[in-house]
């Protein structure tokens, strides 16, 4: 082969190459992404979580508000525990039980106590949507989830406040949702598994509405988290995370 | 006869504080508890059943104004009266700038499980509270309160407790202010109280996290004259910490302390109303999410006698648990708690049903 055209060979295959190493995301950028899609101005939602295991299947039903990443609020609307309320702010979490009329402000450890019995705790339930201010990210791949092309990264804890201190999650390449999330202690032993079994539309943005937990430290228990209903950017009230409105 | 009456009186008051009721969903709260006592000072046996019944009538959960009926009865206690059937029955109502609670209900101030000297309404420094319970102060009263928003987190509550004597000067009242410094909530408030006795109590209560969740509460009881003695000076605190495990296995501790810091420190016999210095630890283990085992105690250090209860509370089906307890007392005939008097030991067994 001539010289000149081995040139032309090597800079068309640069030309070629460069692109992709430009437009590549890195595993930040892909975190980022995640949790701007799965982040509204404000959203209400309705939903249900499903608990099954030998003796049967429990089901708890409630109501939720949030605004932006940090601020959420749960009211849980079924039987046994109508009325409580999870409140979630930036720097607090904060219980109301109705029938004693009273407000518990949760910090620490507490945290990570079990919601009504099922697999989430109360730092799942209301989850900072701020990744990188509690994790370090290594993007480890691509792999085909349940048909969908994902990143792999790895989630490594910066702080031991988090509920767990190693995640593994796929992340849609297309549409940014975590189709599949292991979570681990920092020994890297598999404590629970979480899957996307069925998405919904909404602004544009694909987002979980059917989402299942498996403890892997339990046998025959499973939790199944549900989205009814969802509507997003809706204007709400300025005191709705507020004492006021999580004791009314 | 009485009893009957006043079953009926309340639920005819139910339906008409409850002008909505065909939207109302009742909630039914059901305990039944079968068991053996064994009472040392007579050296007998007595075996028993209870049932606890409470029917909770909520308002419709939209609009500015709220409410509930909750109403309760126990067997074998044949003549209850309406101030006991009625458990609650309150209204809220939430104006732009502040909200009103009218009614029979309970305000909860201060921090504390057992042991709160924030909670100047109600009283929570007795040891006569049954440690099988899930909440174990839950007295409720009448009352008018305003609640004023001071921000999000912030706000200002006064209180207006009726006279039960008919006579106004007999009425009592309060406020309490609630805020967060820093990483710290900060409460701090007054109520003035008359059964029998006029009393003043000023409070405050502190509550943060080092670690473990840790939450302190003093307050004083001033005479007419605003003197106090020695006994009127209370202060209780306590730790709370969670310990996870592999498998969702949860162990959480807590340790409360009740203390009359000006009162005798010598090591005799105590009281209930003026104990100079109580504990109570709690674990609570659950080795799986439905079942959960426990150990209250009350500790009595200065005269060396406790009060103790292991329980064990299984989860089984949705709305429905099983439960068991075994309850004894510790000490000599001078103390705090003793195998004299009516003190037993106790085991039960029984479910509790919510629907």
């Amino acid at each position: 082969m001539s010289k000149p055209v081995v040139k032309l060979l090597l800079t068309l295959s640069l030309l070629c190459i460069i692109p992709s190493f430009l437009f590549a995301l890195t595993g930040e950028e892909v975190i980022q992404k995640m949790d701007e899609m799965a982040t509204f101005e404000t959203s209400v939602s309705t939903g249900s979580i499903k608990t099954t295991d030998r003796f049967g299947t429990k089901i708890s039903t409630f109501k939720a508000w949030a605004r932006g990443a940090s601020d959420s609020l749960i009211e849980f609307t079924s039987t046994a525990e109508r009325g409580q309320k999870i409140l979630r702010t930036q720097s607090s979490l904060y219980l109301f039980y109705p029938d004693a009329e009273e407000l518990i402000r949760l910090q620490g450890a507490a945290l990570r106590q079990s919601v009504l019995g099922s697999d989430l705790s109360y730092e799942d339930m209301t989850e900072e949507k701020n990744t990188l201010d509690s994790y370090t990210v290594v993007l480890e791949g691509s792999e085909i989830v349940n048909g969908h092309d994902c990143h792999v990264l790895t989630l490594t804890a910066k702080k031991r406040t988090v509920a767990y201190p190693v995640q593994k999650i796929w992340v849609d390449k297309q549409t940014y949702l975590v189709w599949k999330a292991e979570y681990s202690t920092a020994q890297k032993r598999l404590l629970k598994v979480m899957e996307v079994l069925s998405t919904v539309e909404v602004a544009g943005r694909t987002l979980p509405s059917e989402t299942k937990i498996e403890d892997k430290m339990k046998r025959d228990s499973a939790t199944w988290m549900t989205l009814d209903s969802l509507e997003v950017n809706v204007p709400l009230g300025a005191n709705i995370f507020s004492l006021e409105n999580l004791t009314w | 006869m009485v009893g009957k009456r006043t079953l009926c009186l309340a639920f005819v008051l139910s339906f008409l504080l409850t002008p909505l009721l065909a939207a109302v969903v009742p909630v039914v709260d059901m305990s039944l508890l079968g068991g053996v006592s064994y009472k040392p000072s007579t050296e007998t046996v007595h075996q028993g059943t209870s049932m606890d019944l409470k029917i909770s009538l909520p308002s419709p959960n939209s609009g500015n104004v709220r409410g509930e009926v909750v109403l309760k009865a126990s067997y074998p206690d044949s003549s209850p009266t309406l101030e006991e059937v009625i458990h609650k029955a309150y209204l809220r109502a939430r104006f732009p700038s502040f909200r009103l609670t009218a009614g029979k209900t309970r305000l909860s101030w201060g921090d504390g499980m057992l042991f709160n000297a924030g909670d100047v309404l109600y009283g929570s420094s007795s040891t006569s509270v049954s440690l099988t319970q899930a909440v174990l102060r839950d007295k409720t009263d009448w009352m008018a309160a305003l609640n004023y928003p001071l921000g999000f987190f912030s706000f200002f509550e006064t209180i207006l407790i009726p006279s039960t004597s008919g006579r106004i000067e007999d009425a009592g009242f309060g406020f309490r202010f609630y805020t967060n410094v820093g990483e710290t909530k900060v409460e701090a408030g007054f109520a003035t109280t008359d059964a029998g006795v006029r009393k003043h109590k000023p409070y405050v209560s502190l509550q943060g996290n080092i670690g473990a969740d840790w939450y302190l509460s003093s307050s004083v009881e001033l005479d007419r004259q605003f003197t106090a003695s020695t006994s009127d000076l209370l202060v209780t605190g306590g730790l709370f910490h969670s310990l996870y495990f592999p498998g969702d296995r949860t162990l959480t501790l807590r340790l409360e302390f009740l203390s009359r810091p000006l009162q005798s420190w010598a090591f005799k016999g105590q009281e209930d109303a003026n104990c100079t210095f109580l504990l109570y630890p709690e674990l609570v283990y659950t080795p799986t999410s439905s079942l959960s085992l426990s150990l209250r105690s009350i500790l009595s250090p200065l005269d060396l006698s406790m009060n103790a209860t292991v329980g064990a509370s299984w989860s089984v089906f949705e709305g429905f648990s099983l439960v068991g307890f075994l309850s004894a007392p510790f000490g000599q005939s001078s103390d705090l708690f003793n195998w004299e008097g009516d003190q037993r030991i106790a085991l039960g067994v029984g479910a509790s049903w919510i629907y």
